[in-house]
């Protein structure tokens, strides 16, 4: 490659790590991050992991995040921090903006760049790399299979399978819903290959798969799954959960209807969600519609940057069967659109290099370079926006099911009062919401020792100095406070927060604290407000 | 970028997660005994199967909802040059800010409006000592009792043994003020012998005979002073006070009881 590619992949490297690595703290942690930390602490303070088949997906994610947490020394749940664990989607999201680099002779230099720039700003993959959950290591790991696979039906070479094979084992370790991936990759690969014989070997004879190679690819990818989930040898009964789990997922596959949306919600989600006050809509839009034209030049077989329609074929049959795999589940996040968007990046940058190759006349390219260049840099504000100023505001799309700020709020609170308990960070606090809809709070609260989770009031078997609760339990809660302490002993509650502070929207959250400890942290900050104005 | 380049970093990047899982792998050690701790129930909002429902309260006294109790506050009455404080130990701190409102069981309600009073002082220098029960919180003249020098008391005979939650008291709040030896107590008897029980006491060298407390000294202010009384039962509740920051005087605008009869 010229020196000017390497610029210019050095400068997208660049701006995916600025986009990606600043205030990891910043946003709340969402509750399927907080539950993931969570269970990443037991790990690192008991060297415990067990695959467990209902919940929580698969092992890739926690091993990871040891490593990390090994390299920074850190050796407690509480000793942790919000860069420990988003490093890890962070790195990963990086991996993948470079990846498409590995497919230079497949998909064209200029598409290579496209593909590795658009990952780098798409505001989706920018807001999940810096999300503790195991996305962003699902699609790295998959399109590592899909450049794995290429490179060996290229090369013939035993290595790439092998390094196939790993990256199928790493996959299925990620995340239950791999077998999506998977069946879209044979799908795409069983009908990329019945074209092919139809077309007469468009891109030459293939070459001739050995046996010996698939034995090893499938091997890599037994031995690296196996490991992972049974915790690396020492629960076997892990490899036999990491298949028994598709049949809990599949059975209670409709039980859940929380999170059923339309056919159509990810593709509204990336084509337009009104935006805050006077801010322009959210859309990735310029991803979808530059996908459409490369499955169009693919089709036509026109403009293409290279000669290997096989891997256009695929990529492009690949996207399509994943994003209608994903469409016709009923059961959507926006995280899970990345499986599929990824896809649809790849044949967007087909479609940008196609684009500027059938627009031959100098004048054309130049208009269509300026409004390219305007498409990415409202895709690069929309990234900086949605990360860094509406990273919780439920107007921006990927914010779902999302705490809001007032979690900082509560736990500056409970921080600020427990210096004027005599046990600071031991001191006694009652969680009690229903369902125990309280996540992420054991995350921010890691370091207070002596805090009670209830999903009910009849779960308290004490009181405590600081309650925080659900609305709904509230009559109840308080009937158990005076029920459990004698005469005598029964303390005045008064409200901890001074205004109203919500969970997540709607979802409020009550505070109450004994009147003891609030003269006390009262007269706490007081005298800290003197001293300052000394 | 060649293919031989491209191979060779694939290679070493191999090398180097085999590493670190090799490293991981090293770390690892057997399970501990018994399983592993039962963790909070994630609320995994991908995969929340809602086996973790909420749990009815068990033997709760479902007739005792929280309430929140709002205190209604007279207008504040700090006149003139504040008063300087010098010399006075122990001294609360002024919040800035108002007092919250004070949650209760349901049905906790201000059981000592109208009840009758009695006085160590049984002719006060101003006012009638049924005022300190009478509802008007107001510090205006006609509003509160001034009680003699020394060591003085005001008990309130709530006619029945009660559950009792919070005291709220106002001895004087037309000027910034701290009363000296507050002791506030509950007992089962008139002559405060059977089952007493100190809620409130900011002497801090017994010189009201009392024994000596932990609590501090306040300025009075509107919004009265608020005291825990820890849900402690009793049918008497007695305010002692011994002089002021400004005078050798007691005085009483008001004293609320909030409780409920007990069961």
């Amino acid at each position: 490659m010229t020196k000017k590619y390497w610029i210019v992949i050095l400068a997208v490297a660049a701006l995916a790590v600025a986009l990606r690595l600043p205030r990891l703290q910043m946003r709340p942690m969402h509750g399927d991050e907080a539950v993931g930390a969570y269970k990443f602490g037991e790990l690192l303070e008991e060297d415990y992991y067990r695959y467990d088949p209902h919940e929580y997906h698969g092992p890739a994610l926690n091993y990871f995040t040891l490593i990390v947490a090994r390299l920074a020394g850190e050796k407690s749940y509480a000793s942790l921090t919000e860069l420990t664990v988003r490093i890890v989607p962070v790195f990963f999201g990086f991996l993948l903006v470079l990846m498409p680099l590995l497919l230079l002779a497949g998909i064209g230099r200029a598409a290579a760049v496209v593909a590795a720039g658009l990952t780098a700003i798409s505001p989706a993959f920018v807001f999940y790399s810096r999300y503790y959950i195991h996305e962003m290591l699902l699609v790295c790991f998959t399109f590592a299979v899909i450049v794995g696979g290429y490179r060996y039906a290229k090369s013939g070479k035993i290595g790439w399978a092998i390094c196939t094979g790993v990256f199928v084992g790493l996959i299925h370790a990620t995340k239950e819903t791999c077998v999506i991936a998977f069946g879209s990759m044979l799908a795409a690969l069983a009908l990329t290959l019945l074209f092919r014989r139809r077309a007469g070997g468009i891109d030459g004879s293939p070459r001739k798969i050995k046996a010996v190679h698939l034995l090893a690819a499938a091997a890599a990818a037994i031995i690296v799954s196996a490991l992972f989930f049974s915790s690396f040898l020492t629960h076997p009964q892990g490899i036999i959960d990491s298949v028994r789990t598709y049949g809990a997922y599949f059975s209670r596959a409709n039980q859940n209807q929380l999170h059923n949306h339309p056919w159509y919600y990810y593709l509204q989600i990336l084509l337009y969600r009104p935006g805050y006050a006077n801010q322009p809509p959210w859309t990735e839009g310029l991803i979808v519609i530059l996908a459409a034209a490369g499955l169009v030049f693919i089709v036509v077989k026109k403009s293409l940057p290279t000669a290997e329609r096989s891997l256009f074929y695929f990529i492009a049959l690949y996207t399509v069967i994943i994003t209608v795999v994903y469409s016709a589940i009923p059961y959507k996040t926006p995280w899970c659109l990345l499986s599929f968007f990824h896809g649809m990046i790849l044949l967007a940058a087909v479609g940008t290099a196609a684009i500027f190759k059938f627009a031959s006349r100098a004048s054309v390219r130049i208009i269509l370079g300026f409004a390219f260049g305007l498409a990415l840099l409202d895709l690069l504000l929309q990234a900086y926006l949605s990360n860094y100023v509406y990273y919780a505001d439920y107007t921006n799309p990927y914010v779902y099911a999302h705490p809001t700020t007032d979690v900082f709020k509560i736990t500056n609170q409970l921080k600020d009062v427990s210096a004027a308990h005599p046990a600071h960070y031991g001191m006694g606090v009652e969680v009690v919401v229903p369902d125990a809809d309280y996540w992420p709070l054991p995350w921010y609260f890691r370091r207070f020792t002596n805090v009670g989770w209830r999903s009910g009031v009849g779960q308290m078997t004490r009181t405590a100095p600081v309650v925080i609760a659900s609305p709904d339990v509230e009559d109840a809660l308080i009937a158990q406070l005076y029920a459990l302490a004698p005469p005598g002993e029964k303390n005045l509650y008064m409200p901890l927060f001074d205004g109203y502070i919500q969970l997540r929207p709607e979802i409020e959250l009550r505070g109450y604290i004994t009147k003891e400890l609030l003269d006390k942290y009262n007269q706490l900050e007081a005298a800290e407000i003197q001293e300052a104005q000394k | 970028m060649s293919d031989k380049t491209i191979a060779r970093c694939i290679k070493v990047s191999l090398a180097v997660v085999l590493a670190l899982v090799l490293l991981v792998a090293g770390c690892k050690k057997a399970p501990p005994e018994g399983g592993n701790d039962v963790p909070p129930r994630p609320g995994d909002t991908t995969e929340k199967t809602g086996d973790a429902s909420a749990v009815k309260p068990a033997d709760a006294d479902t007739s005792a909802e929280m309430v929140a109790i709002d205190i209604k506050l007279p207008k504040p009455m700090f006149v003139g040059t504040p008063q300087s404080f010098q010399g006075v130990a122990n001294l609360e701190k002024a919040l800035g800010k108002p007092r919250p409102p004070f949650y209760a069981p349901k049905g906790t309600v201000n059981i000592s409006v109208g009840k009758p009073v009695r006085a160590s002082d049984e002719e006060p220098i101003i006012g009638e000592i049924e005022m300190i029960t009478d509802g008007d919180k107001e510090a205006a003249d006609g509003s509160y009792v001034e009680l003699g020098p020394f060591l003085q008391y005001v008990s309130i005979d709530l006619g029945a043994e009660c559950d009792i939650y919070a005291i709220v008291l106002w001895h004087y709040h037309k000027q910034a003020r701290v009363y000296r030896d507050v002791v506030v107590q509950v007992a089962d008897d008139a002559d405060f012998i059977a089952n007493v029980h100190t809620v409130f006491n900011n002497d801090d060298d017994n010189s009201a005979g009392l024994g000596t407390g932990g609590d501090k000294n306040y300025v009075e202010t509107s919004e009265g002073k608020l005291i825990d009384a820890k849900g402690v039962r009793g049918r008497y509740v007695r305010c002692y006070s011994n002089g002021n920051s400004s005078n050798d005087l007691n005085n009483y605008i008001e004293v609320e009881v909030f409780g409920k009869p007990a069961k």
